[in-house]
């Protein structure tokens, strides 16, 4: 009898305390977690470095994120007066640069201080602004959505005008798990955007990859564009992201490029080497504008260069000699650095 | 009296079960703590000031009316001889328009302590690692969008002194690499007699007084009449850091 009651005592608690467990279990797995995002990489073409930083250390890539990103790049919302989405500047058919345009027109007729740079690549680019004044992809957008001569916005305003959008709730929930709408998530859904957009296909690229071949002009072209361009506009990015003066004058809006960032007079009249990628379809060329055609911007430094600056760079003190034949060669191989692929590439287009 | 050392092998095995079956859902302190409150006062000589009304003049005889005053407060700590217990995720902006904003709360390890370890400003890895959020919101107005980096401090108002349009002041002090690096890594120390004591489940409070009227002189002589605006990380920007670096003073402390 006492057996029995003692048995039965055991097998008690021992039922009670499985009980207990269980429900502590089921507490565990209680919340179901909504939030599933596909998760996609940055997609690094052959043979190219990696990136300096990884802008996605604290923005993981999802493709929620991205599509998010794009429809804000293309949203006029992010505008003052609704005219002026990233895009109006960034116009993909231009390899993300303004077409045509020495400088971007903004709100109230408004004319931009600087050449619109092209907005690809960006996730090797350590800093961002011909003056590199911007030091993260993240902090990018702020610059022309606030600025009076551009999108003529306050990021108060934009958040305002978002969180008025149900399409926003949805897009928001699903890229970051929940509805909120703030600065920041706005922010790392464009740089997710942005950092995404990669030209990689241009006929350089296939001849580099083996698909295709020079024609003997392009191919003369690019053996005298290692010889003489290339310390610059380094491989395979076409630029080293250094700040150099290559001479020109100094424009009607005394632009001293770096200068105004690092307010060091060793910095002045340098600016951003611009990458050559999509060249021919980002004129007019050089931090203003000023010089419309490959051609001319070729003249410009076997005979325009201004020796007598002091902040010259070394490379140049001596201009580059080219023949014509050499620089009618130099241009059609910068031709084969345009990469249509990327340019009407839908998932870069609105 | 077998039956009863039987109840009491189940029970134990029973509560045995019940603590460990429920771990994950407990949160065990690690340590104990309280709580440190810590409060600003913005002054001029000791005289808290009024945005919009309040006159002053600074040492050369330059009158100003203020109507901004704000600054960051980041990697806040209390240390002793031993131990040092850290604010985590420490980012404050003290603006004197937001009430809320002039003092925070953190739990520290209990313990006694005498000085208190700041940063003046924004430290530099945040200044480079894109959009955050909180504190270091863009939406606070203290970022610079054309130059990337945090505004440490802003001070604006208006002077006669002043010879640029609407007599403005304006110094937005920052910079945070190089020479122009205007961080300012402060170590307060306690009134005479004054001690940090951190008991578990209670509340200290550090009072701490910022005096505009440092910003002014020593080492650095700024006039309104000939700097007015300094809105650029350079050189005079360091140099007005320089003289707000010895802005703050802990007034009091008191455990609750």
């Amino acid at each position: 009898m006492k057996k029995q009651v003692t048995i039965g005592f055991i097998l008690l608690g021992l039922s009670a305390s499985l009980l207990l467990m269980d429900a502590c279990k089921k507490k565990d797995t209680a919340p179901v977690n909504t939030f599933n995002p596909t998760y996609i990489s940055l997609k690094i073409p052959a043979g190219w470095p990696t990136p300096p930083l990884d802008i996605y250390a604290n923005n993981r890539l999802t493709e929620e994120g991205f599509q998010l990103g794009k429809k804000l790049f293309y949203d006029g919302r992010l505008s003052k007066d609704g005219n002026f989405p990233c895009a109006s500047c960034h116009q993909q058919f231009a390899a993300f640069a303004t077409y045509d345009h020495d400088f971007s027109h903004g709100f109230n007729n408004a004319f931009t201080f600087r050449n619109a740079p092209v907005t690809f690549n960006m996730a090797w680019m350590p800093l961002l602004h011909w003056d590199g004044g911007v030091n993260h992809i993240e902090v990018q957008p702020l610059g022309p959505i606030t600025a009076p001569n551009e999108m003529a916005e306050t990021m108060d305003s934009v958040l305002y005008k978002l969180k008025a959008a149900n399409e926003y709730k949805t897009m928001f929930k699903s890229a970051f798990g929940d509805e909120e709408i703030n600065s920041q998530r706005m922010l790392k859904a464009l740089a997710q955007f942005m950092g995404s957009i990669i030209s990689a296909n241009s006929k350089y690229d296939k001849v580099k990859r083996g698909e295709d071949n020079f024609t003997p002009v392009e191919l003369s072209g690019y053996n005298i564009f290692k010889a003489k361009c290339d310390a610059c506009h380094k491989e395979p990015l076409f630029t080293d992201n250094s700040f150099r003066n290559n001479g020109l004058a100094l424009n009607s809006l005394s632009d001293r490029g770096r200068m105004r960032i690092t307010g060091n007079r060793n910095d002045s009249l340098k600016f951003k080497v611009p990458t050559l990628r999509n060249i021919s379809l980002t004129f007019p060329y050089m931090h203003d504008g000023r010089i419309y055609s490959l051609g001319q911007v070729i003249d410009h430094y076997r005979t325009g260069i201004i020796t007598s600056q002091p902040t010259l760079d070394p490379l140049l003190v001596n201009r580059i000699a080219l023949t014509n034949a050499e620089k009618n060669d130099l241009v059609y191989f910068l031709y084969t650095l345009t990469d249509t692929e990327f340019t009407s590439n839908p998932r870069f287009a609105q | 009296m077998k039956q009863y050392k039987c109840y009491r092998i189940v029970s134990i095995l029973f509560l045995v079960m019940l603590s460990t079956s429920c771990q994950k859902s407990v949160e065990l302190p690690i340590e104990k703590t309280g709580t440190l409150k810590i409060s600003f006062r913005n002054t001029v000589k000791g005289i808290p000031i009024v945005l919009g009304t309040g006159n002053y003049t600074n040492g050369f005889g330059e009158q100003y009316v203020l109507t901004k005053f704000k600054y960051y407060i980041s990697n806040v700590s209390v240390s002793n001889i031993d131990a040092v217990s850290s604010e985590t995720n420490s980012y404050h902006l003290i603006d004197e328009a937001k009430p809320a904003s002039l003092s925070f709360s953190f739990p520290v390890k209990i313990d006694s302590y005498g000085s208190l370890k700041l940063l003046l400003g924004v430290d530099s890895l945040r200044n480079v690692s894109g959009a955050q959020t909180g504190a270091l919101d863009p939406l606070n107005d203290m970022f610079w969008t054309w130059n990337s980096g945090y505004i440490m401090a802003k001070l604006e108002g208006n002077s006669p002194q002043s010879t640029v349009v609407n007599n403005k002041v304006e110094y937005h002090i920052g910079g945070f690499s190089g020479s122009n690096n205007a961080l300012k890594n402060l170590t307060l120390t306690f009134p005479v007699g004054k001690i940090l004591d951190i008991r578990e489940g209670k509340t200290s409070e550090i009072f701490i007084d910022a005096d505009i009227d440092t910003w002014w002189q020593n080492p650095n002589d700024l006039r309104i009449s000939t700097d007015p605006v300094i809105a650029t990380p350079s050189a005079m920007a360091k140099k007005i850091a320089d003289n707000y670096s010895k802005m703050l003073q802990v007034k009091d402390v008191i455990n609750y």
